[in-house]
């Protein structure tokens, strides 16, 4: 069994070949129906946003080419050639490290973005409702998301701002901390305006006021962003009481010159005031800036702590990658204790037939046992068993995570006279119908025993 | 060595200790918060603490006479303000502040001459205690709003330079920094006033006169009329910004200059 990751991204295709292999929520249980019947796979996931189409999928390594066949179909007459050109096949390791690094929005188009690991959760909670995510793939996606959360807290890939409204409501809680009591004013309604306005109201604001030459596009936007609207002629009151001001008006002139600034100032009684003027040109005199307790940035200035910021989340992003590499490592020796299972369900089912029958064998010699004697012998026998077993099993847990563990696992068997491993573990599942989690299960309660 | 010096020696190590692992993280604007700094602040002022116990015990008085012992209160003073400011805002740009000032008191209390204050003959001792305890407290105070409006003039700095230095990230913001520095200013605009009038008073009992115009007088009145003025120019007219804040920290180093007896 292996795991197979097969797709495209922002990186390796282009937009108008992603946009053909996109797969809205709608349809994607009816795609992964049918992903999962390429022959070969036993378990499949598709994640698809505008970055990306990526199919993971859990089965034969022979597989691979049937992915290709089905991403080719599902892109409505995308040559197989074409496709080969732009997607890639991650396999093992490879496929485990790629899926932490796209949930950890280290793959992303803008590092450390957060909607990803919401996709992702989406694609998971589709994936296990249409029954194509079984408990490989379960397994593999539930620490995907932990390895996602891990990166995002221990790391700062996603706390710099990499985009203007971002950056400028960044520097707003720097000069007053939560905007939540803070009074903002919108002067121009205009598309800039209200995008600045969303992002910065969208954490919270005390009140929020609407200043346009036209009335009707003050009231709008007012109405929208849940603020009121006010006549033009009022700005230089609305301004006295703001801390936040977002300027975008098509004035071609200084909205807010020196010398009203510095008029404003001393009617402010100092409180800072922030100016945030993203009109061109703009509409905010620069000198206003050397004012004390006031602060302009215009878009070259957001710009450039955007710019900043995604530089520092590029550094960041090399120690999220070391915490990538260490857990791919770690969740891999994992499975490979895993292949130790069907050994361990052998071995004590072997010791404790072989103790049963024995145990049968001196119950005649030992008389007419109370219905107490007798159980405290079956206790005695499990109890010692269990000890007996304790070792082999450690053992046989760290044999099955190193790679080299086969030839352990392999004397352990010959020495208690078990069959051969897979054999036996695959005719012990097929004719008890056993599954693999039984294993896990039982592995699992030996471990916490130990 | 007795126990007191050696304690204190310790102490001393611990503050110092303390304000590396405050200032280079701080400095480079890391995003792990480290529990090393307040520890080692922690540890320093148990061992102060101490120390001030096995002095007062050793003296068989309150070890608030000579002038090493005052600066030493005030260095463990300064050490708890520190500590408590840290604990309810987990900010660690004000142990970088404070812990290197403390230091430097503790390092001076250590080098000084053990010269007594003048014996008093006026004022009962209880009085001078009085006159003592709440110029080091309202210093203490003092020290939160050195901090406060030394983190405000970097943010500001930072703000409108454009470019953010590493430490930008962990101070508070603007409007945190104004908060603390004038809530802090004005307790210590009130037990520094306490502070000068019980000074005067105790003048009067020994010269006969409540004011003499000797030089650390003078710096005392200059810094208490300075610190005054920020009071009430901002209860006046809301003065508040990167000068007030200059001011701010002008008037601590000038106290902190009085208490050092320079």
């Amino acid at each position: 069994m292996a795991i197979l990751l097969y797709g495209l991204n922002h990186q390796s295709a282009p937009l108008d070949l992603r946009e053909r292999l996109v797969v809205s929520d709608a349809d994607l249980p009816g795609v992964l129906a049918r992903l999962a019947s390429v022959p070969g796979i036993d378990e499949a996931f598709l994640l698809s946003t505008c970055n990306r189409t990526e199919a993971l999928v859990c089965g034969d390594p022979a597989a691979a080419p049937g992915l290709g066949d089905f991403l080719a179909a599902q892109g409505g007459g995308i040559g197989r050639a074409e496709l080969e050109r732009h997607a890639y096949l991650h396999v093992d390791q490879a496929a485990v490290r790629h899926l932490f690094r796209v949930a950890a929005s280290l793959d992303s188009m803008i590092v450390g973005e957060p909607q990803i690991l919401g996709q992702v959760k989406t694609a998971w909670a589709l994936g296990r409702a249409a029954g194509t995510v079984g408990a490989v793939l379960d397994g593999l996606l539930q620490r995907t998301f932990s390895v996602a959360k891990r990166v995002r807290s221990s790391t700062g890939i996603a706390r710099a701002p990499v985009s203007i409204a971002h950056a400028a409501a960044d520097r707003a809680r720097e000069i007053f901390g939560d905007l939540a009591g803070h009074h903002v004013a919108v002067v121009g309604a205009g598309k800039m305006a209200r995008l600045a306005a969303q992002h910065i109201a969208a954490g919270g604001v005390g009140s929020l006021t609407v200043v346009n030459r036209s009335w009707q596009g003050a009231d709008e936007l007012a109405r929208e962003l849940g603020g009121r609207a006010v006549s033009w002629d009022r700005l230089y009151d609305v301004l006295e009481g703001a801390d936040v001001v977002i300027v975008s008006t098509a004035a071609p002139h200084h909205v807010i010159g020196l010398e009203e600034a510095q008029r404003l100032g001393r009617a402010r009684r100092g409180r800072p005031i922030f100016l945030l003027d993203i009109a061109v040109p703009r509409n905010v005199d620069p000198r206003v800036h050397a004012l004390e307790n006031m602060y302009v940035y215009d878009l070259d200035d957001l710009k450039a702590v955007a710019e900043a910021g995604l530089g520092e989340r590029r550094r960041e992003a090399e120690q999220a990658e070391a915490i990538v590499d260490r857990e791919t490592a770690a969740y891999l020796e994992w499975v490979r204790s895993l292949e130790a299972a069907p050994t361990i369900v052998d071995l004590r089912r072997r010791l404790h037939e072989l103790g049963e029958t024995e145990m049968e064998r001196f119950r005649g010699r030992l008389g007419p046992l109370s219905e107490e004697q007798a159980r405290a012998l079956d206790e005695f026998r499990t109890a010692l068993l269990n000890k007996i077993l304790h070792h082999p099993t450690l053992l046989l847990k760290r044999a099955g995570s190193r790679p080299e563990g086969g030839g352990l696992i392999a004397l352990l068997r010959e020495a208690f006279g078990l069959d051969a491993p897979r054999a036996a573990g695959r005719e012990t599942e097929a004719a008890s119908g056993e599954s693999q989690e039984t294993s896990k299960e039982e592995i699992g309660k030996q471990g916490t025993r130990a | 060595m007795d126990a007191a010096v050696l304690l204190l020696r310790g102490a001393l190590v611990s503050y110092a200790a303390g304000s590396l692992a405050a200032i280079v993280p701080w400095r480079r604007g890391g995003k792990g918060r480290s529990a090393l700094a307040p520890g080692l602040a922690a540890l320093g002022a148990a061992l102060h603490t101490g120390a001030l116990f096995a002095t007062g015990a050793a003296v068989g008085r309150c070890p608030l006479v000579t002038l090493p012992e005052v600066l030493s209160a005030l260095a463990w003073m300064l050490t708890l303000a520190a500590l408590l400011v840290w604990w309810r805002s987990r900010l660690d740009a004000v142990l970088a502040i404070e812990l290197p000032v403390a230091a430097l008191v503790l390092l001076l209390a250590e080098v000084l001459p053990e010269a007594s204050l003048p014996p008093g003959v006026g004022p009962p001792p209880a009085f001078l205690r009085f006159h003592l305890t709440v110029i080091l407290f309202g210093v203490t105070a003092l020290s939160i709003t050195f901090a406060a409006s030394l983190m405000y003039l970097v943010v500001d700095r930072a703000l409108k330079t454009k470019r953010p230095i590493a430490a930008f990230r962990r101070l508070p913001s603007l409007a945190a920094c104004d908060r603390l520095a004038y809530r802090s200013l004005g307790v210590a605009f009130g037990l520094l006033t306490l502070g000068i009038l019980s000074g005067a008073v105790i003048n009067g009992l020994e010269t006969g006169r409540p004011w003499t115009w000797r030089p650390e007088e003078t710096l005392a009145i200059l810094a208490w009329a300075l610190l005054g003025t920020i009071v009430l120019a901002r209860l006046g007219w809301g003065w508040r910004g990167r000068r007030a804040s200059l001011l701010m920290v002008v008037g601590f180093c000038l106290v902190l200059l009085r208490m050092l007896g320079l």
